[in-house]
């Protein structure tokens, strides 16, 4: 069997300013041993004497077709190509991009153009985040949510110039835009070398290596509170707020603490999806394993009074998972009395929510086995629609019938997947990550949940 | 190898002259214009000019950075040097600089010399500059919308043809005719201007070849390359346009109210794709290499069979045929350079 003898390509982004530079130096003056090639895109400060560098125009071909997916990078294909006109080729490429590129078309080439496809791999995209500049980046610049969101690994630099808790927060913010990539903090891009080169992000037998992981910023409420309460004897209270409705959900819980409410948070993301009961003032929530609530404010008067009953089978302790901060609301849970009933433990949710994120991460976890054919059609379908908003996918299916894992990624409209490992002892199950932008997450759900048989 | 049947009509015994082991990854081969030496520029940075009889090294020059380009003067003992550091030198008989170029940022993209010997062009970048062998620069355009991806000059050496992205910018040199763009909604990747200037065509990265009648201002287009055609050659009667994208030679025939319209000549014979295509420019015989290391010979006006063939080790990367066609050199990836007299049997 002929040894893979392709050579790895690390793309570096992140915006101006985000130490892509400075990570680019690190790597080439650690002693790895290995012949470097960098492609700069942008004014090059690399003062290091043992590689070539190149300097490179971004340069965006569209293809007579005018298909996305087949919009490559002209300046790459040119470059790699004359790089590899070589007796001894070079161990790895570095490919510094633009503060201002967009990663599609970089990928792309690698899959697309086939002289670079026949002698080079896209190792991995390495996003680097300025922690000090995030909020101003992010908010304002679709370019930084795309490098973002087509990440295979996220360097969150300069963590040592803003406070630990902010830290957090824009690490949950990042993880809301990629599920997927892993996250590495930094000070001065001091990553360990071997977590950001021969990473395999597009290699489809590891891409699927790294479970996605959807923390807190995938709760879609702000805040949960723990409460004991008996049946009939508890209303959920609030006056107008920002919004003209909100999502509220109860579920009974083990403790009234808040390893509870936390317990009662996760079993609530699970059903928050569906399409909830819609309220309106005087209407009861009910505490059942499903019990997800739309109140409905729009007919009524602004400023209102609104009351809903807290019903439940029997007494307990149970968690109210609410929309936005109750604070906004005037929110307030009272007795039959009208007293003020305090929660035993109360938790606010990562902001995720307060952003209206036009990119997101979509994961689907499903049991069942997939149907090949209705997968085929589901996904040339969804591919069609909206190849353009999608970024990136991976996933490991259970196809019907097959012994093997069915492991598949994609770029845009470009996909690719194959048969893996045999499931063997592992649970049998489907899990699927769409990143992209507007994604319809209920949609994708329902539309691979028609797949299953 | 293949089993190629040749055909019976005609044959050529590629005979032996000499082969060179060894040599870093070739980036470029020439013939001088006279054929008494070949020019041999590999990425390893070294020049070597070889006796084109013995194969021996009459002498060498290293140069900092990979060669991009070698290119004779068509008319004096002069061969024009690009390396990947953007400098670009015009050495003399005997390997002395001559002229140097100002550098560029960019690599040199094509480093052409006219006709008549008497300017260079260089395009770097969205840059190019015409300079006179002495080195006076004589032109200058870098309104390009993207880099230059390859040149072309008129056979009387007054204008240039650029190809990038988005078509092709004729830029005349002398006179006032004005410069003329020929659209195309995609990125060029090769070109070649027929001998008799009526026709250029171009290589597409979209897996096309379209090409423009300067006379009529009528463009065509051919599609269904399942690969990028890289290497086109026109035939010295500029009646035949040869262009690879695939294993098999697809041939397009300018004559009659064609190519549009006609079947091209398909000549099979390669089993992977083709790397390499040259014309003779004595007649219409053609030569082509392909990645698993073979290379052929084809009168495609006689046959559709190949009419010689020979072997490398590895991708063959140049081939060139000396001016009267009598001599024939390749190199492959691997270093290897072997030289050839052509000789047609009886």
């Amino acid at each position: 069997m002929a040894v893979d003898k392709k050579v790895p390509v690390t793309v570096l982004t992140g915006f101006l300013g985000s130490g892509k530079t400075t990570l680019l130096n690190r790597i080439l003056t650690e002693q790895h041993g290995m012949r470097v090639a960098v492609i700069e895109n942008e004014f090059g400060e690399i003062g290091i004497d043992q590689a070539l560098v190149i300097n490179a125009d971004e340069e965006i071909f569209e293809m007579n077709n005018g298909c996305i997916c087949c919009t490559v990078r002209g300046d790459l294909i040119r470059i790699l190509g004359n790089l590899m006109k070589r007796k001894d080729k070079f161990d790895h490429i570095l490919l510094e991009t633009t503060g201002m590129a967009d990663p599609g078309p970089v990928a792309q080439t690698f899959f697309v153009d086939d002289e670079v496809s026949t002698q080079l791999r896209l190792d991995g995209i390495v996003t680097l985040v300025d922690a000090k500049h995030f909020a101003l980046h992010v908010d304002d610049s679709e370019e930084c949510k795309q490098q973002i969101a087509f990440a295979d690994v996220m360097v969150l630099n300069k963590t040592d110039l803003v406070p630990g808790d902010q830290v957090d927060l824009i690490e949950r913010r990042i993880r809301k835009l990629n599920a997927m990539a892993r996250v590495h903090r930094a000070i001065k891009a001091n990553v360990p070398i071997d977590t950001v080169l021969d990473v395999g992000g597009f290699d489809l037998r590891r891409a699927v290596e790294q479970k996605p992981t959807f923390l807190e910023p995938e709760y879609p409420f702000e805040w949960a509170g723990a409460y004991s309460l008996k049946p009939r004897l508890a209303n959920l209270v609030l006056r107008g707020g920002p919004d003209s409705s909100m999502d509220v959900a109860l579920v009974d819980i083990s403790t009234a603490d808040v390893e509870g409410v936390r317990g009662g948070a996760e079993r609530a993301v699970r059903f928050w999806s569906r399409t909830p009961d819609r309220l309106t003032s005087g209407g009861a929530i009910t505490a059942t394993a499903k019990g997800h609530f739309l109140l409905d404010f729009s007919k009524e008067k602004a400023g209102a009074r609104r009351v809903y009953p807290l019903s439940v089978p029997r007494p307990g302790i149970y968690a109210l998972m609410i929309e936005h901060r109750p604070e906004e609301y005037d929110l307030r849970i009272e007795d039959a009395e009208g007293n003020l009933l305090k929660p035993k433990a109360d938790k606010y949710f990562g902001s995720g929510h307060s952003h209206d994120e036009t990119v997101t991460s979509v994961g689907i976890h499903e049991e069942g086995e997939v149907d090949m054919d209705r997968l085929n059609q589901w996904m040339s379908k969804t591919l069609q629609e909206s190849g353009v908003d999608i970024f990136r996918m991976k996933g490991i299916l259970n196809i019907a019938g097959q012994k093997e894992r069915f492991v598949f990624q994609g770029v845009h409209m470009l996909f690719d997947g194959a048969p893996d490992r045999p499931w063997g002892k592992a649970p049998r199950a489907n899990d699927l990550v769409f990143i992209g932008r507007k994604l319809d997450r209920e949609k994708l759900i329902a539309g691979f949940r028609k797949c299953l048989r | 190898m293949p089993e190629v049947k040749l055909a019976t009509q005609k044959r050529f015994h590629l005979v032996d002259l000499w082969q060179l082991d060894g040599c870093d990854y070739p980036r470029a081969l020439q013939w001088s214009p006279h054929g008494e030496f070949i020019a041999y520029g590999s990425s390893d940075g070294t020049l070597s000019v070889l006796e084109a009889q013995s194969g021996l090294v009459r002498w060498r020059k290293s140069v900092a950075a990979a060669i991009t380009h070698v290119q004779w003067n068509p008319r004096r003992p002069l061969v024009a040097l690009g390396t990947e550091r953007g400098a670009c030198q015009v050495l003399g008989a005997t390997g002395q600089v001559v002229v140097e170029l100002p550098a560029n940022q960019s690599w040199p993209e094509c480093l052409s010399w006219s006709a008549d010997g008497e300017l260079i062009a260089l395009a770097a970048g969205r840059k190019l500059e015409v300079y006179t062998f002495q080195g006076e620069r004589v032109f200058q355009a870098d309104d390009h919308p993207s880099t230059i991806t390859a040149i072309g000059w008129n056979a009387g050496g007054d204008a240039l043809a650029i190809s990038c992205y988005g078509g092709v910018h004729i830029r005349p040199l002398q006179g006032k005719r004005p410069a003329r763009h020929l659209s195309f909604k995609g990125s060029l990747i090769s070109l070649a201007w027929s001998p008799n200037g009526d026709v250029i065509a171009c290589g597409s990265q979209d897996c096309s070849v379209h090409f423009w009648r300067l006379s009529s201002g009528k463009d065509s287009e051919m599609t269904g390359y399942p690969s990028k055609p890289r290497w086109l050659a026109w035939s010295p009667d500029s009646r035949l346009l040869a262009t690879s994208g695939e294993s098999t030679i697809c041939i397009w025939k300018f004559e009659g109210t064609g190519p549009e319209g006609t079947r091209p000549l398909m000549l099979k014979g390669h089993e992977d794709l083709l790397t390499q295509l040259d014309f003779s420019p004595a007649g219409n015989v053609l030569a082509s290499g392909s990645k698993d290391a073979d290379l052929l010979l084809w009168c495609p006006d006689v046959t559709l069979r190949p009419v010689g063939m020979a072997c490398l080790r590895s991708e063959i990367t140049h081939l060139s045929f000396n001016r009267d066609g009598r001599f024939l050199a390749a190199a492959d990836s691997s270093g290897l350079l072997r030289a050839w007299k052509v000789i047609e049997a009886s």
